[in-house]
């Protein structure tokens, strides 16, 4: 008989290596038009993996969480995100030419109640149907305090801006950890319609919080 | 009218407490039955509604609690017969464990259901369970069953005064109503 929404939008962060191929535009021309490509990459050549590419590293399935806080009725929501990718283009030596990609499968949310992750899926508010996913696309990573800032595109429920992820990227055993979490905005996204465009029972701010491990690939 | 009871009548605060809660326990049933023909989003505000208002007649069941442990309770009238005392006791017994263990239960069922519950988007209560749909399923159907209880009891109440009013004509209706004057 609970029929509660919440809204929120999602968000995930990766890189692409614009060398490895991973992302395709990445021909001749744009090197320079962002300084931060390396000369050595003389990636535009080839999209296969030049030399010089940045170490990549990729996301297990099933590795790693990505949740998303909110406020509904005055009350904290959480919930988690079962299904995203997060591929990492990366050298701390290289952080303007370092890549971060994530694409998150918007339908995979979870807040532990199928009614209310039903809404959050329907039509007014993520419309699945329409956008199943989201995507993060970061082209350079820069220092922040003692952390990492990604600059980048967040494309959600069609709408794409500028979003600045912090984080942390820490070394593993076998690769590396990404770790933070930031704050968006749902209704910049456009998720909520109609009623739930009000915040009065569902808050505009929409925490996220990813820790996600990464494993060195070739 | 004083502040605090006496052992002739109610006070003021015993008084609003009581049609307080009168009030907003109607209310409650009135957004309850309206919900069950709501759908998506007047649904949510309607249930939210009800569970604020619900967490509000809990803390002044707290109050009211409380403050009947700290003062007289009139007395019922020399007249009164053996089985009438016994009647009124249980009534009041079970009235005061119903101010809690509806919005007990109403809370844990919101607990169960992996919903928080604040007040008025004010301050936000703990989750008294995880995550259980087994719970929920049984504090659905006991929120409920407590209800038809409740409304059982209070018409018992209810016809109770007024039995004391038109029928024996003494002062307990009276002394609880909000501007009852005492004989």
């Amino acid at each position: 008989m609970t029929n509660y929404l919440a809204p929120f939008a999602a968000s995930a962060m990766l890189f692409t290596n614009a060398c490895s191929g991973a992302e395709p535009p990445a021909p001749g021309p744009p090197a320079a038009a962002r300084p931060a490509a390396v000369a050595d990459t003389a990636a535009p050549a080839s999209p296969t993996a030049a030399a010089g590419a940045l170490p990549r590293f990729v996301q297990a399935a099933g590795d790693g969480s990505l949740e998303f806080e909110f406020v509904q009725a005055g009350a904290v929501t959480v919930g988690h995100f079962r299904s995203f990718a997060t591929e990492l283009e990366y050298d701390e030596n290289r952080l303007a030419a370092s890549k971060l990609k994530v694409t998150v499968q918007i339908a995979s949310l979870d807040t532990r109640e199928k009614e209310r992750d039903e809404v959050l899926a329907s039509a007014e508010l993520f419309d699945t149907g329409k956008f199943p996913t989201a995507q993060y696309s970061a082209t350079g990573l820069a220092k922040r305090g003692s952390g990492l800032v990604a600059v980048g595109k967040l494309t959600l429920h069609g709408v794409t801006r500028q979003v600045r992820v912090p984080l942390t990227i820490r070394t593993t055993n076998n690769g590396v950890e990404i770790s933070g979490e930031t704050t968006i905005s749902r209704l910049e996204f456009g998720v909520g319609q109609g009623d739930w465009k009000s915040t009065e029972w569902v808050g505009d701010d929409v925490k996220l919080r990813y820790r996600v491990p990464l494993t060195r690939s070739k | 009218m004083s502040f605090r009871n006496t052992t002739r009548s109610w006070g003021s605060l015993s008084k609003a407490l009581h049609w307080l809660i009168v009030l907003l326990i109607i209310n409650q049933w009135v957004i309850a039955e309206r919900a069950e023909d709501l759908t998506g989003f007047q649904k949510f505000a309607a249930l939210n509604w009800h569970k604020w208002f619900g967490m509000t007649i809990f803390m002044l069941a707290i109050v009211r609690l409380l403050w009947r442990l700290a003062n007289p309770v009139p007395d019922l009238t020399a007249e009164t017969r053996p089985w009438e005392r016994v009647l009124a006791k249980v009534s009041h017994v079970l009235l005061y464990a119903l101010i809690f263990a509806m919005p007990l239960t109403g809370w844990l069922m919101s607990s169960a259901k992996a919903y928080g519950v604040s007040w008025f988007n004010v301050f936000q209560f703990p989750d008294l369970v995880g995550k259980d749909d087994r719970l929920y399923e049984l504090m659905h159907e006991t929120h409920e069953t407590l209800f038809s209880v409740l409304v059982a009891t209070a018409l018992l109440h209810a016809a109770g005064a007024l039995k004391h009013h038109f029928v024996d004509r003494n002062d307990v209706l009276r002394r609880m109503l909000p501007f009852g004057r005492i004989k």
